[in-house]
């Protein structure tokens, strides 16, 4: 397959210069306050009364920010470095990505605790719609005009804003949780679907509608996740996804651990991604840190990285083909898988999550005679890839199941925030590791996948193609792995060099507390993205000069995937949602975090 | 060895059943029905045990699985259906995607308060016998994740047969929770009709692995080095 351009995309543009420029020109000078960080990206606060116009003018200029990539908010009460920052309770911020100018711009609100009240961005992205929900759900914050603001990720008899600095994070600065009759009566009636609540009608012209519960436990939804159908028939008029079975609080937890002790929990975020949800995350608290590592660091991270995506586009593949109708294909995949587990293993000592990576390095060097394994490996896949297409993606049941089903364009998957593969099987050359390379990826010879139908079929062909080209990296990666250390040479490595810590009692000193209380990152907020496994993954992170993050937020592709499923299934069959589910390729953990 | 009785009486009218907390039914400690008086006869005793060997051997033997998952332990405990691991050979492949075929259920991921109803609804969809393996650090116990959302174990509301424990554990550490979990039902003492004995079951308190295989464990005093593969 070869790279057709849709869009050219350019060179990415670090603190896009211009956007300010044209927003000033057009706003005037104090319409803005600008805030600088290491986030790569123009801050813009703006005021309450001129957000809208101002996010309408972005969206709307030429070469338009036209994905909301994300939108969350921060409680900013106990936050003490804020110099120059306009005085705020709490703030909500939009982050907006251009795809033709290949860069980024921030825009944030400033609120007061009295009047949590903000108009609604749905009118210009309908995906800020879920992210609303979110906000109000964790912060309680309003968004006036929106069409359904209920909670989201906590059950709707859940009281309080668990994000809000005054709430508590432990389970256990609770009552231990107790399930009594009366109450398991209460929930589930809470968890009763009525589709007068999300203005649905029962009855249509000539027929009575049916709804049907599909989730949160089914086999086909791939975890704990609910979808409401409203049927005419076998038709699906249209539906409704529900999500929160799985919020483990992972931000929330990020302002309790160390920046060195939260590694372990971004693993669990896309749990079949591994280390690669690593990677973000430090590579964003390196920015905070100023830590530039070296080139070996670099190259094993990209190894290990491409390994993960290798698995989880091979479970992928499985459960996909299965949920199609094919039997057999998973008990091959998973024969790859593990396979690949046995080099991940032997590397990192760990299957699953191996949190492996380190701030400044990684965890420990390779092991002598890592090599063959990975060759091996690299060895063993290609033909199996192969028995895979002629088997299976070639088989015309697959082929009618899938061709033509649940298909969207570029300019609908990037209103909807999609990222990923199912960016790229529209025909959009989007992919992080070429247009805005990190980790050192500019340095590697391989291709980016494209398809032009944007179907559930061309999602499944993007990824066999792309673990072909994750195999090409790794190969470049076991022929030229530099010499070198594992670990930068850095004061806030963690942990640091234990070569530093034995020169005299003032480095001793440094190293017990930066490992007994963890490193303290320098106030300021940085931000990285990467093309992770399922699409664009995020860590923005807020550091307020301590020894743990004052806000982490993690943005996950899948979110935006599962929000945009209305708008693509409506009119079809209910067959073709459960192969278009399988063509996502989502796992809870990304979605609810 | 001890067992744990359990009985749980429908027709008995409790005047506070609203508040009765999950997971319902009396439960207390007793010894081995088997070694009382009355079984020590070679008919009576002899015949019982016999007959409870031969339907707890077939019970163990054919555990159908409930296809239910959470969270990234499930991922794992697929990986334990598929051919390198093949669950076949411990006759527990038959994976069911309803509650009510299925003989037993693994909490394999975390529990969510969101989703605790959720769980128990399905749970009480099984029909008797059924058991429960709570699989991985978030089921047993909450795990790594002590925070709002979480219910800090599972065993809060179901009852537990097996702990798997890890995070998550490897597909080989759950086939050996699943064979635990034979080990026991082949001990129990379930109604043999719902005329013959008294209506209680009774499960084996099995021992602790961890106490049983320390012995074995501080032996190992030479590690693999991290240094070569």
């Amino acid at each position: 397959m070869s790279a057709n351009s849709a869009t050219a995309v350019p060179p990415y543009t670090e603190n896009d210069p211009q956007v300010v420029q044209e927003l000033t020109e057009r706003f005037g000078e104090h319409a803005f306050t600008r805030q600088a960080t290491r986030t790569g990206m123009p801050v813009l606060w703006v005021g309450r009364d001129r957000l809208i116009e101002v996010l309408r003018a972005l969206r709307d200029l030429p070469r338009p920010y036209v994905m909301l990539y994300d939108l969350h908010a921060m409680d900013e009460r106990l936050r003490t470095h804020r110099d120059g920052l306009p005085a705020a309770d709490y703030t909500v911020f939009y982050h907006l990505l251009s795809i033709e100018r290949n860069s980024d711009v921030m825009i944030k609100v400033a609120l007061n605790e009295a009047d949590l009240n903000l108009p609604t961005a749905t009118g210009i992205w309908p995906n800020a719609n879920w992210y609303e929900r979110e906000v109000w759900d964790l912060y309680g914050i309003t968004f006036t005009g929106h069409p359904h603001l209920t909670r989201m990720l906590m059950p709707s008899t859940w009281e309080g804003h668990p994000l809000r600095k005054d709430y508590h994070a432990r389970a256990t600065e609770f009552d231990p949780f107790s399930l009594t009759a009366a109450k398991q009566d209460l929930e589930q009636e809470a968890l009763r679907f009525k589709p007068e609540d999300w203005g649905m009608k029962r009855q249509g012209k000539n027929e009575d509608y049916m709804f049907l519960n599909l989730g949160p436990n089914h086999p086909s939804a791939h975890g704990a996740f609910r979808i409401i159908l409203q049927l005419d028939g076998e038709e699906i008029v249209d539906c409704v996804p529900e999500i929160g079975y799985h919020h483990r609080g992972a931000e929330k937890m990020a302002e309790r651990q160390s920046w060195h002790s939260y590694i372990p929990y971004t693993d669990r975020i896309d749990y079949l991604g591994g280390v690669m949800n690593n990677l973000p995350y430090v590579l964003s608290v390196e920015k905070l840190a100023g830590i530039t590592v070296p080139e070996r660091v670099e190259v094993i991270r990209v190894m290990l990285a491409e390994f993960f995506r290798i698995t989880s586009h091979l479970l992928f593949l499985g459960t996909y083909i299965q949920d199609v109708g094919a039997m057999t294909p998973v008990f091959f995949t998973f024969t790859d898988r593990q396979r690949a587990y046995d080099v991940i293993e032997g590397i990192t000592g760990f299957r699953l999550h191996p949190a492996w990576f380190r701030i400044g390095g990684v965890a420990h060097d390779l092991p002598r005679g890592w090599e063959k394994p990975v060759r091996d490996f690299i060895k063993w896949l290609p033909k199996r890839l192969n028995e895979y297409q002629k088997a299976a993606m070639d088989n015309s049941i697959l082929r009618g199941r899938t061709v033509g089903v649940s298909k969207y364009t570029t300019a609908e998957a990037l209103e909807w925030g999609v990222t990923g593969a199912g960016l790229r099987a529209t025909g959009l050359d989007f992919d992080l590791r070429k247009t805005r390379p990190y980790s050192g990826y500019q340095n590697f010879d391989f291709e980016i996948p494209l398809a032009a139908n944007g179907d559930a079929y061309d999602r499944c062909i993007v990824r066999i193609e792309e673990m072909r080209q994750s195999l090409r990296i790794i190969e470049q990666c076991l022929n030229n792995m530099p010499e070198g250390a594992y670990k930068a040479d850095h004061p806030l490595t963690t942990p640091p060099p234990k070569d530093r810590t034995l020169q005299h009692i003032e480095t001793l000193i440094t190293h017990f507390l930066q490992v007994s209380w963890g490193p303290v990152m320098p106030a300021n907020e940085s931000f990285q993205m990467i093309e992770a496994t399922k699409g664009i993954n995020s860590y923005y992170l807020t550091s307020d000069g301590s020894t743990m993050s004052y806000r982490t937020r993690i943005r996950t592709p899948s979110f935006a995937h599962l929000q945009q499923i209305p708008a693509v299934i409506r009119g079809s069959m209910v067959p073709d949602l459960i192969a278009y589910l399988g063509s996502i390729d989502f796992v809870m953990a990304d979605v609810d975090r | 060895m001890q067992y744990k009785l359990t009985r749980v009486n429908p027709d008995r009218a409790n005047p506070d059943a609203d508040n009765e907390r999950y997971p319902i039914g009396e439960r207390q400690t007793v010894p081995d029905p088997m070694e009382e008086q009355v079984h020590r006869s070679i008919y009576m005793g002899k015949l019982e045990e016999v007959l409870h060997s031969a339907v707890n051997w077939g019970r163990k033997n054919s555990l159908w699985p409930y296809n239910f998952g959470l969270s990234c332990c499930y991922v794992e405990m697929t990986t334990a259906f598929t051919a390198p691991h093949d669950i076949a050979r411990f006759g527990a492949e038959v994976i069911r995607a309803s509650p009510r075929q299925a003989d037993f259920m693994v909490i394999a991921g975390t529990c969510f308060i969101k989703m605790a109803p959720v769980i128990q609804r399905l749970y009480e969809q099984m029909l008797e016998p059924k058991w429960v393996i709570s699989m991985g650090s978030c089921a047993n116990s909450g795990g790594m994740y002590d925070i709002y959302s979480v219910v800090q174990g599972v065993d809060k509301f179901l009852p537990v047969d097996v702990y798997v424990p890890g995070c998550p554990p490897r597909p080989e550490a759950f086939l050996q929770g699943l064979q635990l979990l034979q080990d026991s039902i082949g001990k129990e003492r379930r109604p043999l009709s719902w005329v013959v004995g008294d209506q209680g079951v009774y499960r084996p308190e099995m021992p602790s692995q961890k106490e049983l295989r320390r012995e074995e464990r501080i032996q190992v005093t030479n590690l693999r080095s991290p240094d070569e593969l």
